[in-house]
């Protein structure tokens, strides 16, 4: 019968793969909540467009490229970690934590930019003139920072899988830390076109 | 065979294995005292403002005189609490915890570690809760529903000193609940991995019990609802700490939208509680009628559909909040659709006491109530599902009663009877039938008398969260100044009762009966193990060859076959 | 002792109706499901019935009976959807020619009543506003009475129980409803949004009377705001 095939079938995918997915469900619903939020209230105020002349394509196509590279470092860390080749699995995840670094980095340069023209969480001095407009810049602090947090969080788990892995001792984590790491970076492609090339 | 390793060496010290526990019935019991906790946070709280309400202006035992903006406070952390922090710890973390892994025939959870982490989360959201009461202003008071801009903007107890700092009500407030959703989330995907890849050998799906299929539906509902309401409840954090303006509309932001978010998620919590609560029922019913679950697949079908159609009703909860007049009529619809797949559940329910023999054991007494209640709960929900007369019973004391009588039979009901069920086999004693005898008439009648009344104030218009009626005159007359009276007396007396249950618990844990394996005689793999059970619950693990509900079967001499019982049942 | 407050509105009986009837398809089914709950607890007791009777309700001859009754069920919900609807359009989407527009505010914590001007245009600077706890709102009996809601600073919801209307006001937006009275005298206006600290003491006043003395209640707003009107008034 299908549904019993369909439990055997599931029964055989190991249970941190399986925690590790459903969390993943988990946080996309709660920033698939925050896009959907995002574009019922672009839709209703095109004057955004406005506002998102702002935002800086550079910094965010640097960051994309970044993050899209330490997608291809994790890959290859778990193919490395698959053949049991430790040092060149640990090469490859430190490079990975190494891309997160940057990203944060890149956008820290970034939020300087930004406050430094005045476009803040609050944007008081939007507010006067522009009401509307400065929720937007709530959006796009909310959005991004609530993402930099994750990747923050990934690099973090990322490493202390590596402290484990690079002796040997669970190096089935590679995958899940990866796992989890990919979804940092397809949420990045969902929000690089929504604030950044949308103009 | 593998036999399970950890029964070997299992903790022995204190702290490990009472309090830093891993173990899966540690944890559950943990949960379950926590809730009760809360339970007298929550229900003290109710004796406040029943009190005031019924004798307004007058000073409380106990408390003494209560203004309009703790009034506010105690029925917004009354309402948060109950479902929150006693509802969930008690149907899902807590029952999950104690039965999934013993009744799918493992020996703990998937993620051991996780799970004590989440109750240690969950422990620290029930403080962050309690002390918000302590924090200069007082508890947040707008509305357990957070709806902004009250709850946005800091004057909802008028401490603008204090409003913008972060350890003020509101922020608390909401911390709590965020972090009570993160323990519950970590609990959720431990109940499923745990459902799916840790079941004994033989059990297919369609020989789970019912109450570990419904704890799942139930997460998996939970998980699905709960992330907007996430992500709505950081923009409210934002709005109300730093002043951002997602939800001003000043600043093109829609309190409406808040709303939705909150609603998406508020429907499903209340199946999230339900279903669990039939679970209970589920295993409870069969046992004591002798006789297989009526229509047990198709219970789980029309549950799965009730699940689905849980995230597209929300808006009934909206009908007058400004609306689309047309969504409205969809909503409405829908809500009225989804009575139907609970109703079949029910009526199975009832279905499997036709033909059976039954026998009036406590938790069976239980059981029958939650029915009889519950029946009123959700037929009085037709009223408020047609969009039309919620315009008129909407935010009044009508709503109050219908919750109440879904909730609190839910909530406790489903609690009490899972308790008097499963005790003798989490502490190996029975509990006294007398005292649970007396305790069941002083619950069942004092909390019809609290709340049947009310349906009758509700319908004559009076409306929820006012601290001192007697200022509507026109409304508030007789015979509704003595109904009043009536149900706080009802509610003193239903809360007085309970330490009955407290006394019981502690008198059978010292002096009860002795029970042995499986004193219901009953077919789940729970009962096949000690009572209680030893760490790692299982040896060797058992291997299933039964559906759960085998009982009275004409093949068989015994009137029941536990699962793992090898012999043949012939079927014709 | 009845159940619900006197009925002053052209719509307000069809929703007291609805109750009835919803009561009624209720009634039948508690009883039925309090029958079927109660009659196997006395006959089937273990004392009576030793040995129970082995079915699984998977065959669909068994489970038929609970599928009559569900459609039963679904037939008499669709029955009731059917027969609401009517009120519902009739409440909430209906556009009446008004014979007399006011505009409602509610406020931390009362509600502000705006009268059209001598212009008799609502939004103009020559409207009458009455911005105090318990002040009344005038309307005149018998007439399309069509009310602009706001609200000024949170949520805020407009009840009227004799009218059987309820709207929630949001900040940001105006919602128009209508209602007809038929009886004259004095009836509550109510806050039924929690909405602060005094939210139980929102307490308004809507006064219906006749056309008469509505008009002579207009004028002697007209007069108390003369001083003003003058000045504001660009028609002076």
């Amino acid at each position: 019968m299908a549904e019993q095939t369909l439990s055997v079938s599931l029964k055989q995918v190991p249970q941190g793969r399986l925690g590790v997915w459903l969390l993943i469900v988990g946080e996309l619903i709660i920033f698939g909540s925050l896009v959907v939020c995002y574009l019922l209230y672009r839709l209703r105020f095109p004057s955004w467009v406005e506002q998102t002349q702002h935002t800086s394509t550079f910094y965010g196509g640097l960051n994309t490229f970044v993050l899209l590279t330490s997608s291809y470092t994790i890959v290859k860390a778990n193919d490395a970690a698959l053949k049991k080749d430790l040092a060149k699995m640990s090469r490859y995840m430190l490079t990975t934590i190494f891309c997160g670094l940057i990203f944060l980095a890149v956008k820290s340069t970034e939020y300087a930019h930004e406050i430094g023209a005045g476009f803040t969480l609050t944007s008081p001095g939007l507010q006067a003139t522009n009401p509307v407009g400065a929720t937007f810049w709530s959006f796009y602090y909310i959005m991004t920072g609530l993402h930099a947090t994750h990747v923050l969080a990934g690099m973090v788990t990322l490493f202390v899988v590596w402290l484990d892995a690079r002796k040997g001792r669970n190096i089935h984590r590679v995958e899940l830390g990866g796992l989890y790491w990919h979804m940092v970076d397809l949420i990045w492609i969902f929000l690089f076109p929504l604030l950044y090339i949308a103009k | 065979m593998e036999t399970p390793h950890s029964t070997t060496h299992a903790p022995q010290g204190f702290w490990t294995k009472y309090l830093f526990s891993t173990d899966h019935k540690t944890i559950g019991i943990q949960y379950m005292i926590t809730g009760l906790f809360m339970a007298a946070v929550g229900g003290f709280l109710a004796y406040v403002f029943r009190y005031n309400l019924a004798f307004p202006g007058e000073s409380i035992p106990l408390f003494g005189q209560l203004d309009a903006m703790h009034y506010n406070a105690f029925v917004t952390n009354h309402g948060m609490i109950m479902v929150l922090f006693v509802g969930m710890p008690f149907l899902v973390s807590g029952l999950g915890n104690l039965l999934i892994p013993l009744m799918i025939g493992t020996d703990d959870m998937a993620f051991p570690t996780l799970n004590m982490m989440s109750f240690w989360i969950f422990l620290v959201s029930c403080l962050v809760m309690v002390a918000a009461f302590f924090v200069p202003g007082g508890a947040f008071g707008g509305g357990w529903t957070l709806y902004p801009p009250l709850s946005a903007s800091g004057y909802v107890n008028r401490n603008p000193a204090f409003w913008s700092t972060f350890f003020s009500a509101t922020p608390m407030f909401i911390l709590g609940v965020a972090l009570e959703f993160v323990s519950m989330l970590m609990g959720g995907i431990n109940f499923l991995v745990t459902t799916i890849n840790k079941r004994a050998e033989g059990m297919t799906p369609f020989k789970i019990p019912l109450i570990v299929w419904f704890l799942n539906i139930a997460t998996l509902d939970f998980m699905v609802s709960v992330g907007p309401l996430v992500a709505g409840a950081v923009m409210l954090l934002l709005d109300n700490v730093v002043g951002t303006g997602f939800y001003d509309p000043a600043r093109g932001g829609d309190p409406v939208l808040f709303q939705h978010l909150f609603w998406f998620f508020g429907h499903p919590e209340v199946y999230v509680l339900l279903l669990p609560a039939l679970g209970v029922m589920g295993e409870i019913i069969p046992v004591f009628s002798r006789k297989p679950l009526f229509a047990y697949r198709t219970i789980i079908y029309l549950s799965l559909i009730a699940a689905v159609l849980s995230v597209v009703v929300w808006a009934h909860h909206q009908f007058i909040a400004g609306i689309d007049p047309r969504m409205a009529t969809f909503f409405s619809i829908g809500t009225i659709i989804i009575s139907i797949p609970f109703a079949g559940v029910f009526l199975s329910f009832m279905a499997t006491l036709w033909g059976g023999s039954i026998r009036f054991t406590m938790p069976m007494i239980w059981a029958l109530g939650f029915i009889g209640l519950f029946l009123i709960g959700g037929l009085t929900g037709l009223y408020l599902g047609s969009s039309t007369f919620d315009i008129y019973a909407h935010d009044t004391y009508f709503v109050v009663a219908h919750f109440h009588y879904t909730m609190f039979p839910v909530v406790f009901f489903g609690f009490f009877s899972a308790v008097y069920f499963w005790f003798p086999k989490f502490t190996g004693k029975h509990l006294n039938h007398t005292l649970g005898m007396i305790h069941f008439w002083l619950t069942f009648i004092p909390f019809n008398v609290t709340f049947f009344v009310l349906f009758f104030n509700g319908l004559a218009g009076q409306h929820r969260r006012v601290n001192e009626y007697s200022s509507f005159s026109n409304i508030m007359k007789e015979p509704y100044i003595t109904f009043e009276k009536i149900s706080t007396i009802g509610a003193i007396v239903l809360m007085v009762s309970q330490f009955i249950f407290l006394y019981n618990l502690f008198i059978s844990l010292r002096k009860g009966r002795k029970a042995e394996k499986n004193p219901w005689d009953s077919n789940t793999l729970e009962w096949q193990a000690d009572s209680p059970p030893v760490h790692g619950n299982f040896n060797p693990y058992p291997v299933v060859y039964h559906g759960p509900y085998e009982y009275s079967h004409p093949s068989s001499e015994q009137d029941f076959v536990p699962q793992d019982n090898p012999i043949v049942l012939k079927t014709n | 002792m009845t159940i619900f407050p006197e009925n002053i509105s052209t719509y307000g009986q069809e929703i007291d109706r609805l109750f009835y009837t919803i009561s009624a398809l209720v009634a039948v089914a508690f009883v039925i499901s309090l029958f079927v709950l109660l009659y196997p607890l006395f006959n089937n007791s273990a004392k009576r019935v030793k040995k129970a009777t082995y079915f699984t309700g998977a065959k669909r001859k068994h489970f038929r009976w609970i599928t009559f009754a569900l459609v039963a069920l679904a037939l008499s919900d669709f029955y009731f959807l059917y027969a609401e609807h009517g009120a519902w359009v009739t409440i909430e989407q209906t556009q009446v020619k008004p014979d007399f527009h006011v505009s409602i505010t509610g406020r931390q914590w009362n509600w502000a009543f705006t009268y059209p001007g001598l212009d008799g245009k609502l939004y103009t600077p020559d409207d009458i506003v009455i911005n105090e706890m318990n002040s009344e709102l005038h309307v005149p009996i018998n007439k399309n009475i069509v009310v602009d809601l706001w609200a000024k600073d949170v949520l805020h919801s407009f009840f009227v129980p004799n009218i059987r209307l309820k709207q929630d006001c949001v900040p940001g937006r105006m919602i128009q409803r209508w209602f007809k009275l038929t009886k004259t005298g004095t009836y509550d206006i109510a806050c039924a949004e929690l909405c602060g600290l005094l939210h139980g003491k929102m307490r308004n006043f809507l006064v219906v009377e006749s056309q008469e003395k509505f008009n002579g209640y207009i004028d002697s707003l007209y007069k108390k705001n003369a001083p003003a009107l003058t000045m504001t008034n660009p028609s002076n």
